[in-house]
């Protein structure tokens, strides 16, 4: 459903006539009041998050005062209580974490698109059969399937193991969802295109990984950055599926303190949140770089 | 590319591999003769702080030489619903630490310990159906009502023994311009606390049996006496004796709200006892929720240390570890101080604890050690009076809609509904 | 004929394998489970005990006559249309204006996701503090003079109610925003050039070319917003723990409750199924339609 880029018939293209200087000034106006509206609305929309870190970084009575204000006496207080809290589970939590995160997203991200690719070039009862199946693993809450999963991973060995929690990523909602971007963006592939590559005798793997994937890069980008997202802010089937005797992620080992009702001490569940927050927020920073890198360097639209 | 892609496969499998090497065996309840481990579920507060259950758990290890205790620290807030969820995927810890063990004894999950270890060691037991799953190694009084005494004097209020004489004090602090009771509603709990309090004192101080009664079926929420105390908590909504928006406030900043003196009065369970700063020891007061006749009638409830598993591969160094635990005085030390948790150990006073304790603590102690009338705290007693399933939530949301509805009697209604279906799956 | 067939077929065998193992996952890991979750609806299970008996429809006919089920059913679905609508809105309208191309822009863009990236733990519980009667929006609002007193965000059923579906709306906002601005990246330029041409103003051109391109982008964005909310727990928990008086407690919510407190697990779980059963209906008219919309447009 993606338009082609062609130009609308007998019109040329727009070609920048010489402004006087009053255009051009207007025009910079026009552009710099638009800039600072957008401005306002988005940080009037991130201000929670804001908040989260500004506050982390006060005093409790800082935070009762003024709780908008950037801290004028930043303390570290709450951030360290925070990280001397349960022995180390930060250290191994975030360790498991990552184990997780990239493990699940290094395998999913190749199952989706392959499965996608093959079913894309199904009949469309099929098709359409397969993806109402996949649906369902969007709309069932986690904590429905999850006590069975524990009961299906027992039978096979791997429950309270990584693998198993890793392998229980990989058949659920997660999996749903990398197919239906991999199946939204694969219908604008060019059908001669794969048909001259299988003309030419190459296997579906081959066609996949050399012509398909590079094609689909913006759905890799947007399922690499939702299912790290996810995956990493998933806190229970991490709990339940690794259980307590495995060692935790650090999503687990936080929450404790920031749904702990009975602490008045917010400087300290804002030093939680803080952390919490801290890697998933950094981590897609970064990913934006390097997912914009690759998106501009892989295009060949 | 291809060689990247290589690359990054080849990187996410040694990690997969260092991962399968990271996790421990799957024996983790040890089935080798030398050492058993036992899990033990633990949480943590402000004063149960990582560091506390490391030493305690240590020295009560002692005594059980050839165990290792695993701890398994909940981090969600509902201890019973973890536990639960972790009988389902078949980790049901050794230990629990302060669970509500009347919801696990139908099914046979919990081993009570020996009777004479009990009555030898505690001034009393918490039985269910006889049986004692829980060293009642400190007891509570929900709610009892902390007062702020410089409001008081400046409203001309005295600490009230009667319902009237209560709603009496109420109206003068108003008029004086004091907020006359701090609840922070938007947890349930301490929305119910006035709930707890007038059922406690009405219903359970004219019959101590009621919940018993209850569960026989004989007597219903919807009973008139029951509705008539429940109208009391509706009466102080629509009397507008609590903070504005009390519903909107949390518990933690009900605590804070209270230490700085922006109300008077906060009914609460006796934990509050240490959050009280320090600087406010001689300003805060407590009396008990008053009764209609001005009777004493105190709403009692014994916690305590940790349940034993029945399914415990070790039963007698569980029960070793847990003793041990439980009869170590340096363990309640904090409880005490921090929680406002009462010593309730056999043959050592309060004064053993060597603890500097508030003025409040000592006067809401000292309803512990008199002979008064005793009952249960209503939805937050955990021995035979313990509300079965969901029905301690619902009580608090009953709290939380009376003020929202005058139709007190609906509500009750809506109590027994919740009973039934609660006891039906049992 | 025949032989391109079978060569075509077996050049498909690596592919069609990779495609097995996910087919042989899904059905280990949701197919599975959920068709136990079924067989469990059909029985007393209660959660204590590792036996129960068959009991056919009966938590089915039970919950026709549950009325707490019913009440956490109507707001959860209310919950669902209102912050798909307001997610939609918002995140198309954030779209279109951060769709610029220099470097702020693209630093707001980067801003716009964050609601996303926290969990909703985080989001719940910030919320949950900045709208208490002493929190940063009563402070903003009586400030400025908006209103005289603090207003109860979360403490009447109602206000409870619209607070939890302004959170939730911000949450989804963050994810809204990000696909129409990937759908706003196809539409052609010279659409709105000629447009301009033609003397269109920017309303009219938002009406007539940006609404009905990102018909596809609306599909994928109102659906997958239904889906989440409908089955939403975390947030919820965290900004009002279900209150005031179980007001604003999602079908999520009482199934676990049902399940583990009430430890009627058969139950809980035959609710799960209608919930499910629920939003395939929903997911799939709504689907339908709006493709149908999109064919049209």
């Amino acid at each position: 459903m993606i338009a082609q880029r062609t130009a609308v018939p007998g019109v040329a293209p727009r070609s920048p006539a010489p402004l006087r200087q009053a255009e051009r000034t207007s025009r910079a106006l026009r552009r710099s009041t638009r800039l600072a509206f957008a401005l306002l609305v988005i940080l009037a929309f991130v201000s929670p998050i804001y908040l989260t870190i500004v506050n982390a970084f006060k005093t409790n009575a800082a935070i009762a005062s003024s709780p908008q204000s950037v801290p004028l006496h930043p303390t570290l207080r709450n951030v360290s209580a925070a990280l001397s809290q349960p022995g180390h589970v930060l250290e191994l939590g975030l360790r498991n974490s990552l184990i997780v995160v990239v493990c699940s997203v290094a395998l999913l991200i190749p199952l989706g698109s392959a499965f996608s690719f093959y079913i894309s070039r199904k009949r469309t009862r099929v098709r359409a059969a397969v993806m109402a199946a996949l649906a369902a693993g969007l709309m069932i809450p986690p904590q429905i399937t999850v006590l069975p999963i524990i009961k299906i991973l027992t039978l096979i060995g791997l429950d309270h193991t990584y693998p198993g929690l890793i392998l229980s990523n990989l058949g659920g909602g997660y999996l749903s969802f990398a197919v239906f971007v991999y199946v939204g963006f694969m219908r604008s592939i060019p059908a001669e295109v794969i048909l001259a590559a299988r003309i030419d005798g190459a296997t579906g793997l081959r066609i996949w990984w050399k012509i398909v994937m590079p094609l689909v890069r913006p759905a890799t980008a947007t399922v690499g950055i939702f299912l790290s997202l996810w995956i990493w802010n998933d806190f229970l089937n991490p709990l339940l599926i690794i259980g307590p005797l495995t060692g935790q992620t650090v999503t687990v080992g936080l929450y404790d303190a920031v749904s702990n009702q009975v602490q008045p001490d917010y400087g300290l569940q804002f030093g939680f949140m803080f952390l919490a927050a801290l890697i998933p927020v950094a981590g897609y920073l970064l990913a934006q770089k390097q997912f914009r890198a690759g998106l501009t360097a892989g295009s060949t639209r | 590319m291809y060689r990247r892609c290589l690359a990054g496969a080849a990187a996410a499998s040694l990690l997969l591999l260092a991962a399968c090497s990271s996790s421990p065996s799957q024996s983790a309840t040890g089935t080798s003769a030398k050492k058993v481990t036992l899990t033990y579920l633990t949480f943590l507060t402000p004063d149960l702080t990582a560091q506390f259950w490391a030493k305690s758990i240590a020295a009560a290890a002692k005594s059980v030489p050839g165990v290792t205790i695993k701890q398994d620290v909940d981090p969600t807030t509902d201890r019973d619903t973890y536990a639960k969820t972790l009988l389902q995927a078949g980790q049901f810890p050794d230990l629990l630490e302060s669970i509500t063990p009347s919801l696990y004894t139908s099914a046979g999950l919990l081993t009570p310990f020996p009777a004479s270890w009990i009555n030898a060691n505690f001034i009393l037991p918490n039985n269910i159906k006889g049986n004692d799953y829980i060293p009642p190694t400190n007891s509570q009084i929900i709610p009892l009502v902390y007062y702020n005494k410089a409001l008081f004097a400046k409203a001309g209020a005295t600490p009230p023994t009667t319902w009237a004489e209560f709603i009496a004090d109420c109206a003068k602090l108003k008029t004086a311009g004091v907020v006359p009771i701090e609840l922070g509603g938007h947890d349930s709990f301490a929305a119910a606390m006035p709930l707890t309090g007038a059922l406690s004192a009405d219903v359970l101080g004219s019959d101590p049996n009621w919940i018993q009664q209850r569960y026989a079926g004989t007597v219903k929420f919807a009973d008139p006496n029951v509705v008539a105390a429940a109208t009391k908590m509706r009466t102080l909504v629509t009397d507008n004796y609590f903070e504005p928006d009390a519903l909107s406030v949390s518990y933690a900043q009900s605590i804070l709200n209270f230490n700085a003196g922006k109300a008077a009065m906060y009914p609460m369970g006796s934990w509050y006892l240490g959050s009280i700063p320090k600087n406010e020891w001689n300003n805060i007061g407590v009396f008990p929720w008053p009764t209609n006749n001005g009777s004493l009638v105190i709403p009692f409830s014994l916690g305590g240390s940790m349940a034993v598993s029945s399914k415990t591969p070790d039963a007698a160094g569980a029960f070793k570890f847990a003793e041990s635990w439980s009869l170590n005085p340096a363990n309640l030390k904090s409880l005490i101080s921090g929680d406002g948790a009462f010593p309730m150990l056999k043959g050592k006073s309060l004064a053993s604890y060597g603890l500097s304790l508030s003025p409040a603590f000592y006067n809401s102690y000292s309803y512990v050690t008199s002979t008064n009338t005793k009952i249960s705290s209503m939805s937050w007693a955990t021995n035979d009076n313990a509300l079965p399933g969901n029905v301690t939530s619902d009580f608090d949301a009953a709290a939380q809609a009376l003020f929202s509805t005058s139709n007190v009697l609906g509500q009750m209604q809506q109590l027994d509904q919740d009973w039934a279906s609660a006891t039906a799956s049992s | 004929m025949k032989p391109l067939r079978i060569r075509l077929a077996r050049l498909d065998t690596g592919l069609g394998a990779i495609a097995a193992l996910a087919m042989v996952l899904y059905l280990m890991f949701l197919i599975v489970p959920v068709l136990l979750s079924l067989k469990t609806s059909f029985t007393n299970q209660n959660i204590l005990f590792p036996t129960s008996k068959f009991v056919g429809l009966a938590n089915y006919r039970t919950a026709l006559h549950d009325m707490q089920l019913r009440s956490s059913i109507e707001f959860t679905l209310a919950l669902a249309v209102a912050v798909t609508i307001v997610a939609n809105a918002a995140g198309l309208c954030f779209a279109v204006l951060l769709n610029r191309t220099s470097l702020s822009y693209r630093v707001l863009r980067t801003l716009a996701f964050l609601p996303q990236v926290i969990s909703g733990i985080i989001a719940g519980f910030v919320w949950s503090w900045m709208l208490s009667p002493t929190g940063l929006v009563n402070h903003i609002l009586t400030g400025s003079g908006l209103v005289s007193q603090p207003v109860n965000w979360l403490g009447t059923p109602q206000l409870a109610q619209l607070s939890a579906g302004l959170v939730v709306s911000w949450v989804l906002s963050g994810f809204t925003t990000v696909v129409y601005l990937a759908a706003l990246q196809n539409i052609p330029r010279e659409l709105y050039e000629a447009s301009s041409i033609d003397g269109a103003s920017s309303r009219q051109q938002f009406r007539m070319i940006t609404f009905r391109m990102v018909a596809p982008a609306t599909t994928i964005s109102v659906v997958i917003c239904l889906i989440t909310v409908l089955k939403l727990y975390d947030i919820i928990t965290a900004l009002t723990g279900g209150g005031p008086a179980y007001a604003t407690r999602s079908i999520a919510m009482y199934i676990i409750s049902v399940g583990f407190s009430n430890d009627a697990y058969g139950y809980a779980s035959a609710i799960a199924m209608v919930l499910l059963v629920l939003t395939a209906i929903i997911a799939l008219s709504v689907t339908t339609v709006l493709r149908r919309r999109e064919v049209e447009l």
